[in-house]
């Protein structure tokens, strides 16, 4: 046995709330920092595609996506409210100490896919973890071909970064397409499914050469899935990441193991040939 | 591997040497009827050790990773969180362990210690934790119609990752050393050389003890390879769905169960500690998420996930051992009839039913 003592793999280092940001209806973004410099330091090389675990002492804990680029100044999580610690996120007011440890798992691969095209295809809060892949990739446009985004809503009320549509919308060299469900207050965009931008007029999906990112509600999933695969994406070219339950996040409380992976230390990110290995519903 | 040969009446002084050199020593002890457990040993009850019991249902497996253990305390007041880990590193000694057990814990090592992250709760149990094996050799107190450890290739007398094994020859036992700190332990005067006759008494007595398990026929290989390739038909998960209750009692006494659950609690003003539970599978709030979606909602691919993770040979190759120590204590608390023995047999049986393996005729 290993006579060093390891470094605690469950100890949360303290976080400070900066400030908070509203986003759509009970969304908000939290932009935070680690009380120790050095540590802050340390986090900041995650890769896009990676997860933390956010702790609220008296609560519990849980795995949230990291949304912003690792190329970006601040550090962030966008929560919505559905269960208990994120309830108790929201009510976190600036100043206000929380734990965060990590990044964990594996994020997505930007360096491989070099030279490649890029398409997103997000629906709902599927936008949060594919958030960092997309401004990181942005800011490094030159190192891949196309770039284009695909963002479904229910209603225009809440497409998601907002302030960062509008931006990625005026890139030159990236492609921004929004959809909603249902249109009103005075959406003149798109209506339909995110697979229905796919078909629209002066639409053109690359396929060769191409790496899908899907990610949003499973239904949306699944037909985004048959979209690309009728467009003639092969299964290995479309990656997402995975959502599930999770106490650890390093591969020992066994909640999130599916099939061959624990998706904490395995994932999140995974290819669609992999998902469908993995035998499980997304 | 070192052997010496000790008296039966001085047995017990291993204990003994174990408390004088600081250990805290867990015995197993009988209760009323079936009923056994491993305590820690005091001056009162050191007599009523057993050295031939049936093995407790609650596996020794909570030295090294307790139901609930307590992984942090935090306080916070004045705009200020101080974050203390609480590790506890006890000078533990486990008398009696049996066979199926001790691969347990080895299983445990492999899977705390092993891969991208170190535990380091667990480490620190197991770090200072002395292993005393006994093997079964009592076919009547010590053999479970449960038990089938031949099977799972752990027993009934382990081959390693225990410091010291003993084995019961008649008016003398056979002490095996597995580790150095074992070995060391041969300086004791209690402990004498022995002579071929009684390693020839040994395996004599293994020969005869194989041959007494009642379940000898769940033999994991042909399922380990129909899991392995996903050739367990669907009827055949949906049956163990069907017969399983969702009791999760088969986890509990799982030596080589790991999953855990976490949980904190306000232990009083402005302070929380945060422990872990042992959690299970069987249950259905185990993959719930927030918000209510649940990717496993079906008893019977809640059973599928317990069999494959066990059996699964990929896990196999990267545990070293499968997750199945043949203690067959799931198989005795088991009202469903589901327990690990039974479902090896069912998959072998139902699965093979459909192999096309015989040379057509014409």
């Amino acid at each position: 046995m290993n006579p060093q003592p390891a470094e605690n793999i469950y100890l949360p280092k303290t976080a400070v709330l900066d400030r908070v940001a509203d986003d759509i209806a009970a969304v908000k973004t939290f932009f935070w920092h680690f009380e120790d410099a050095g540590e802050q330091a340390r986090f900041k090389r995650f890769q896009p595609g990676q997860f933390a675990q956010v702790s609220l002492f008296g609560v519990g804990e849980f795995p949230a996506s990291l949304p912003p680029s690792p190329t970006e100044g601040e550090t962030f999580f966008t929560i919505r409210e559905v269960g208990s610690c994120s309830a108790a996120m929201h009510r976190l007011r600036p100043g206000d100490r929380f734990g965060v440890r990590g990044p964990y798992g594996r994020g997505f691969p930007m360096d491989e896919y070099r030279d490649k095209n890029l398409v997103f295809v997000a629906g709902g809060i599927g936008l949060i973890p594919l958030r960092s892949c997309i401004v990181y990739a942005v800011q490094h446009r030159d190192h891949y071909r196309q770039i284009q985004v695909y963002y479904g809503a229910r209603t225009p009320k809440e497409l998601m970064y907002a302030a960062d549509l509008r931006e990625w919308q005026r890139t030159s060299g990236v492609e921004c397409h929004l959809t909603v469900d249902r249109a009103g207050d005075g959406w003149a965009g798109h209506v339909g499914v995110v697979g229905s931008l796919f078909k629209r007029p002066g639409v053109r999906v690359p396929v060769e050469d191409t790496i899908a990112f899907v990610c949003g509600p499973p239904v949306m999933f699944r037909f985004v899935i048959r979209d690309l695969k009728a467009l003639g994406f092969q299964d290995r070219h479309i990656v997402s990441t995975l959502e599930r339950y999770m106490k650890c996040g390093v591969g020992k409380c066994g909640h999130c193991c599916i099939g061959m992976a624990y998706v904490c230390v395995d994932g999140p990110v995974f290819t669609y040939e992999q998902i469908h290995r993995l035998g499980e519903d997304i | 591997m070192k052997a010496r040969v000790i008296d039966r009446a001085d047995v017990l002084k291993i204990v003994d040497l174990l408390r004088e050199r600081g250990y805290e020593v867990a015995a197993p002890f009988t209760g009323r009827g079936r009923d056994t457990f491993f305590e820690p040993v005091t001056d009162e009850n050191r007599a009523k050790i057993e050295l031939h019991l049936p093995n407790p249902y609650y596996p020794p497996k909570r030295y090294v990773l307790p139901p609930i253990e307590r992984l942090l305390k935090v306080r916070s007041g004045n705009g200020e969180l101080r974050i203390e880990p609480t590790c506890e590193e006890p000078k533990r000694a486990i008398f009696g362990i049996r066979s199926c057990d001790v691969a347990g814990i080895y299983h445990l090592d492999r899977f705390y210690l092993g891969r991208d992250y170190r535990d380091p709760y667990y480490e620190k149990r197991r770090r200072n934790l002395f292993l005393v094996n006994v093997v079964c050799t009592d076919p009547v107190r010590d053999l479970g119609d449960e038990c089938f450890c031949v099977c799972a290739d752990t027993g009934p007398a382990a081959r390693d990752h225990f410091d010291l094994q003993l084995m019961d020859l008649g008016d003398e036992f056979l002490a095996a050393a597995g580790s150095p700190a074992g070995e060391q332990l041969f300086a004791e005067p209690i402990f004498k050389t022995g002579t071929p006759a009684h390693i020839e008494r040994r395996r004599a007595i293994l020969t005869d003890v194989r041959g007494r398990f009642k379940t000898n026929t769940s033999w994991f290989s042909a399922t380990v390879r129909y899991i392995t390739r996903s050739e367990v038909l669907e009827k055949t998960w949906e049956e163990i769905g069907r017969r399983c209750l969702e009791c999760g009692g088969c986890t509990y006494v799982c030596p080589a169960c790991t999953c855990f659950t976490v949980s904190d609690r306000e232990t009083g003003p402005g302070e929380v500690e945060r422990v872990r539970i042992w959690d299970s599978c069987a249950l259905s709030g185990f993959t719930r998420m927030a918000g209510g979606f649940n990717p496993r909602r079906a008893v019977h691919d809640r059973r599928n996930r317990r069999f494959f993770r066990k059996l699964a040979h990929y896990f196999i190759q990267r545990e070293l051992s499968m997750a199945c120590m043949g203690c067959g204590r799931c198989t005795a608390v088991c009202h469903g009839d589901v327990g690990m023995a039974s479902v090896v047999e069912m998959m072998r049986r139902e699965t093979a039913v459909t192999e096309q393996h015989e040379p057509a005729a014409r």
